[in-house]
């Protein structure tokens, strides 16, 4: 089973993204912020991780440019998840090593597609 | 108006330190009502989630277990998808119910955002009567003063929008439908 990790300080959102995508057949580990996300990514290797960008410590472009310097993650897909949809934070998104960029609210039926085209 | 008639600068300053003391008194009490519902509001808005999330989800398992009953009792064909064709519908309904169940998210950071504002506005008005090391802040006499003391209250102001958390707003929606999804 493909296991992802979904970082995100909302534990409504979380709660949501894990019900969709257990439905949908993957495995999901939870994280409640940056610092919370890149303790589970080292516990173990996901393959795939969705991460929100506005949380309290480590936020979301922080805790990709840290997943990307470890050498397990540099192929790792990663999406941003967030309500922020300026082009400036994606440019930054993208240069920190982001693999997408999703706006919310998310639709569980595109989010999974999405999943599925980049994981399989 | 004749000289004699016009106040003197430090008659002027009595009335007007009273006025300005008195507007911080209210304007923090008043400030302090509307954080304490909007903590309210964010605790309601958070338990509601929670339970509604609970629901939709016993919902979605429910259905998919009457779905593997179903399957198992060997339906006929027109019955087998007329069943699938339910399911389906049950599954796009809860996808919607999931998209809508997310505003939550966009009304707690608007939330947390409001609350920081608001800190702000209280930080002026606890300018205006706070004694800070026995002095008063607010000047006895001198109109040159209580204009300084209002000049630095301005700037508080002003710094304020920024020091509330870097208050840029994270949040543009204007509407609960799914939003764009970009693949770099």
């Amino acid at each position: 089973m493909k296991t992802i990790l979904a970082v995100d300080d909302s534990g409504s959102l979380r709660h949501m993204l894990s019900f969709s995508l257990k439905a949908a057949g993957y495995g999901v580990i939870e994280a409640v912020d940056g610092q919370d996300g890149l303790a589970k990514a080292k516990q173990q290797t996901v393959d795939l991780v969705l991460t929100d960008q506005n949380m309290p410590g480590m936020d979301g472009l922080s805790l990709i440019k840290a997943l990307r310097a470890m050498k397990n993650y540099q192929s790792v897909p990663i999406l941003m998840l967030t309500t922020e949809s300026g082009d400036d934070i994606k440019a930054m998104g993208r240069a920190a090593g982001a693999s997408g960029w999703l706006v919310k609210p998310f639709d569980p039926a595109r989010l999974t597609e999405v999943v599925k085209k980049l994981i399989g | 108006m004749r000289p004699q008639e016009t106040p003197s600068g430090e008659a002027m300053n009595t009335p007007v330190m009273r006025l300005l003391s008195g507007m911080s008194v209210h304007g923090d009490q008043h400030l302090a009502e509307v954080e304490q519902d909007l903590v309210q509001m964010g605790v309601l808005l958070d338990e509601a989630i929670k339970k509604l999330c609970a629901s939709f989800m016993a919902i979605h398992q429910a259905v998919a277990l009457q779905q593997e009953a179903l399957n198992g009792m060997h339906a006929a064909g027109d019955e087998a998808a007329r069943f699938a064709a339910i399911h389906a519908e049950i599954d796009r309904h809860i996808g919607a119910a999931v998209t809508g169940l997310q505003f939550q998210d966009m009304t707690s950071q608007l939330i947390r955002r409001m609350a920081l504002h608001l800190a702000g506005l209280r930080d002026v008005f606890g300018m205006l009567n706070t004694r800070t090391n026995g002095s008063p802040i607010l000047p006895e006499s001198g109109s040159d003063e209580i204009l300084a003391m209002l000049n630095q209250i301005g700037d508080q102001v002003g710094h304020g929008a920024g020091r509330a958390g870097g208050v840029r707003s994270t949040v543009n929606q204007r509407h609960m439908e799914s939003g764009d999804i970009e693949l770099f």
